[in-house]
């Protein structure tokens, strides 16, 4: 069942070390792979004004890990980024079924709008001279 | 009586008013505000477009404003309500 896909952001104190954050990000990966998870995308979106203070802070180093897995991953990275000091604030999001959603969607529209197109094709062949005289009168 | 009261109500139809599935005045249906384009998968990163659904006080903005459909307003408030909660968005404005 390991076909999940996850969206997990986390806010890293803006006072750490460069280094420091490397380093975390570094663990996260490597604590994923280890409870048999897979890191699709790791995306280091840096610092940013928080949109309201937290631990009164105005700022936070925003990371961002795509992981496909099977969730157990995801509780043991959920427990152990509570109990980091680091870490101000997380999300785990799971996107894969929404992604398909969209994608069933988006065929769908496509399949209208070439049907619409094939319409279209046959009617302005036939109709464009009323409406050019319309438009004179 | 009961011809006074049919009457007034024909005439009524003749105007073209109240009857919706009449043959003679079919009401037209007024659309609400233009929609804007939601698309398939509402990303609740994506700062810059959810922003364009919350007026200043911050407040996510009702559907009978927005006009769209109530599938994407629900989609779209969960992207917000991510978005808060990861501080890409406020809760309250001043």
């Amino acid at each position: 069942m390991a076909n999940r896909t996850y969206e997990v952001m986390y806010i890293v104190d803006p006072e750490t070390a460069a280094d420091k954050i490397e380093k975390l990000n570094e663990a996260v990966g490597k604590l994923i792979e280890k409870e048999g998870g897979t890191v699709v995308r790791v995306d280091d979106i840096g610092q940013r004004t928080l949109a309201y203070p937290i631990k009164k802070r105005t700022e936070g180093h925003y990371v961002l890990f795509e992981i496909e897995g099977t969730g157990q991953e995801i509780l043991e990275l959920e427990r152990r980024m509570r109990v980091n000091d680091l870490i101000m604030r997380y999300i785990t999001v799971r996107v894969d079924e929404d992604r398909k959603k969209a994608d069933k969607m988006r065929a769908k529209r496509e399949k209208r709008v070439s049907q619409r197109a094939k319409f279209r094709t046959t009617t302005e062949e036939s109709a464009p001279e009323p409406e050019a005289a319309e438009m004179e009168a | 009586m009961a011809e006074n009261d049919f009457e007034p109500r024909e005439r009524e139809n003749f105007a073209g008013g109240e009857e919706m599935f009449g043959d003679k005045a079919p009401r037209r249906f007024q659309r609400r505000r233009p929609r804007q384009v939601i698309p398939d998968y509402v990303d609740w990163r994506d700062v810059e477009f959810l922003r364009q659904f919350i007026p200043e006080r911050g407040k996510i903005m009702p559907r009978r404003i927005s006009g769209i459909t109530a599938k994407d307003q629900r989609r779209l408030a969960t992207a917000i309500k991510r978005a808060r909660s990861m501080a890409l968005l406020p809760y309250v404005w001043e």
